[in-house]
């Protein structure tokens, strides 16, 4: 079936609107210039309603979209259970002076999920829990230094951004170490060189960084870097906020076959709605008890009630299985597609969160063409960001997403 | 006064390469979209000028039939040869609040009173334009021209020696950025081992490129008027390619601003 060429009249026209009340119209990883929409006039700029693996804008082009929202759609937008849940649960409150008996329930639930988990501290994004988790090791080791991988991406506290970022002082960064994914010699001289001083080292438990194949751990690496970790007295953080509930419902670490001491966790908790955790162990508890940390609504009831109800269906799903072998399924499907028209797509990540680049140039712009043609054609992926699966998405969808993945291969075909 | 982020974020070194190459590199096109500016050196002999500044850039300008040309180090045969105890100095030179002696070509002080400062007077006419002169469209895109190659070029020397520059462009890959003006002005952004060349042409193959939809755009960007993300979102700064190259150069060029304001 040949694939209808969408317009986004509509989105335009919203747009201007937005961008006259709105500073750049749309900011952040959800906006067409930190989104890498190229061009912007490929993407619908607002959505109008979404259910299940789909959305549509607010020209009424259906997608299926494998951005997911960045992450939190886990169970497919709208899912009925966590929805009844969350609404059962704000006839009866949400935000209130004392919080509600479901923040001890969610803990609950997710101590008993969690490998690596003592304890949950709940908060709104993922952001939030990587601070807290930054925090709780300062506080802990009363050390300064923290190591990151080169091609993180953490949130946006100023100690997560870089020193050329706009608004962001020499000072607000001048504690932060980097090493390479992978280079365990590297993080051992590091370490060396930095002996007692460093709090934390802190990582994703992949490279998934934007622009480049992701890159899965060497054989052993994360359980040298527990060993040394917990020689040398640094706290190990897992930034589960991405991969969460995604490759293992008991975290990235257990996984990968170690411990985290902090672990991060948000988009996948409560399919959208919005609450993030961080948990840990037991010989860190006091020390996030001591910090000065909260937020207005950090504590209501309505998104736990939610959480509760999806971790208990991805579950009794096997979601995580199911986004295994769903994600493999498609993108050795997208990678037919390609060789059939005479392109190398190239797949790196977990299924579960599959990178795509073809790889026929080395300026990328073959690879951003590709992906524009298959948004313009209601597939909704990114050029240079992770994808994420849905437990909503059905065998239809992925064949669909082949078929006009051969339709946008074709189409720019005759252009290289 | 400065404000007090432009003392702490900004180092003399770096504007000194900036006064040297952006600034006097920018002549080269002034002497080639201005008549004005080619009457000034017409029916004169060759000439050159060295500059030598300690601890910072040499360079020499050349200037022959009318026009001018920027060569990196100081030319121990130029006609004039202008030393600068520091860069500092020779940053006071391009504000106006330090004036050099030739240490070489005494003679032909009339060149330099009465060919190259006005040379160079025609030059700041251009990149700080009054706002009335703007209305004449001539005027209008010569300025906006000089402006591209000015900041083309301030981006490598930012990338290659301020502090925070060189952080944006360590995680630069290698490769030739087209940076232009839609129907106009284009230049090539060479990166080799996060060293940044600019070269003020268009670039035969690229990795990545930047492109302003129009000459106003590109004014007003310059000016502050819009905001680079806001554009490319709106599609009238145009991207694609290896989009961290493009990435680190914007941060690059926020530093551009701070340099030269």
């Amino acid at each position: 079936m040949a694939s209808k060429y969408y317009d986004y009249t509509k989105s335009n026209e919203l747009f201007k609107r937005a961008c006259q009340v709105i500073p750049s119209g749309l900011y952040g990883h959800q906006g067409p210039a930190e989104g890498c929409w190229i061009p912007p006039t490929s993407w619908p700029y607002f959505t109008d309603h979404a259910k299940g693996s789909y959305f549509w804008d607010v020209d009424g082009n259906k997608f299926i979209d494998y951005m997911c929202a960045y992450g939190p759609n886990v169970l497919g937008y709208n899912d009925p259970d966590v929805d009844a849940a969350a609404i059962e649960q704000a006839k009866k409150e949400n935000c209130v002076t004392t919080p509600s008996a479901k923040i001890v329930e969610l803990a609950e639930l997710m101590v008993d999920t969690v490998a690596s988990a003592d304890w949950a501290f709940f908060m709104k994004n993922g952001n939030d829990t990587t601070q807290g988790a930054i925090m709780c090791a300062r506080a802990y080791t009363h050390r300064k230094k923290i190591i990151f991988v080169n091609g993180f991406y953490h949130g946006v506290s100023m100690w997560t951004q870089k020193i050329d970022y706009p608004g962001v002082l020499p000072e607000d960064v001048a504690n932060n170490l980097y090493v390479d994914w992978n280079d365990f010699e590297a993080l051992e001289k590091l370490v060396a060189e930095n002996e007692g001083e460093i709090a934390a080292f802190i990582s994703t438990p992949y490279l998934h960084g934007n622009f480049f194949d992701n890159v899965l751990p060497a054989d052993g690496y994360w359980q040298k870097v527990r060993k040394l970790c917990t020689e040398k007295g640094i706290v190990l953080i897992v930034d589960d906020v991405r991969a969460g509930f995604r490759l293992d419902l008991a975290g990235s670490d257990h996984f990968y076959g170690f411990e985290a001491d902090l672990i991060c966790f948000c988009k996948a908790i409560a399919n959208g709605w919005n609450v993030s955790a961080l948990c840990g162990k037991e010989f860190l508890k006091s020390s996030m008890s001591a910090l000065s940390y909260t937020g207005s609504y950090w504590m209501s009831a309505v998104p736990f009630a939610a959480g509760i109800a999806c971790i208990n269906k991805l579950k009794k799903l096997d979601a995580t299985k199911m986004f295994r072998e769903k994600g493999l399924k498609l993108t050795e499907g997208l990678k037919a597609a390609a060789a059939n028209n005479g392109f190398n797509l190239v797949v790196s990540g977990e299924p579960a969160l599959f990178y795509l680049r073809v790889a026929d140039d080395d300026s990328l712009l073959i690879h951003q063409d590709w992906v524009q043609e298959m948004v313009h054609r209601g597939i909704y992926i990114t050029s240079h960001h992770n994808h994420f699966l849905n437990a909503s998405l059905t065998d239809e969808d992925i064949a669909r997403t082949c078929e006009v993945a051969d339709d946008a291969f074709k189409a720019i075909r005759s252009k290289y | 006064m400065k404000k007090q982020e432009e003392c702490v974020l900004t180092d003399s070194k770096t504007l000194a390469y900036i006064n040297m190459y952006a600034i006097f590199g920018t002549l080269e096109n002034l002497c080639e979209l201005d008549e004005n500016a080619r009457a000034l050196l017409k029916n004169k002999k060759p000439i050159s000028i060295g500059f030598d500044v300690k601890n910072g850039p040499a360079a020499t300008l050349y200037f022959k039939n009318g026009y001018c040309r920027l060569e990196d180090g100081c030319n121990p045969k130029c006609t004039i040869k202008l030393p600068f105890s520091s860069c500092e100095k020779f940053n006071g030179m391009i504000d106006g609040t330090v004036t050099p002696f030739p240490s070489k070509g005494l003679i032909h002080l009339g060149f330099l009173l009465k060919s190259f400062t006005p040379l160079t007077d025609l030059l700041t006419k251009y990149l700080r334009p009054d706002p009335k002169d703007l209305e004449d469209p001539v005027f209008f895109e010569t300025s906006t021209k000089l402006m591209f190659y000015l900041i083309t070029v301030a981006i490598s020397q930012i990338a290659n020696r301020d502090e925070i520059g060189r952080f944006s462009a360590h995680l630069i890959p290698d490769g030739d950025v087209k940076m232009s003006i839609k129907g106009g002005p284009a230049a090539t952004i060479r990166v080799r081992d996060h060293h940044l060349v600019t070269i003020k042409r268009m670039p035969e193959k690229y990795r990545a490129i930047m492109e302003f939809e129009s000459i106003q755009l590109a004014r007003d960007l310059f000016d502050g008027k819009v905001n680079a993300v806001a554009c490319i979102g709106q599609g009238s700064i145009a991207m694609g390619g290896m989009i961290n190259m493009i990435d680190n150069l914007n941060r690059i060029l926020d530093r551009v601003a701070l340099y030269l304001a």
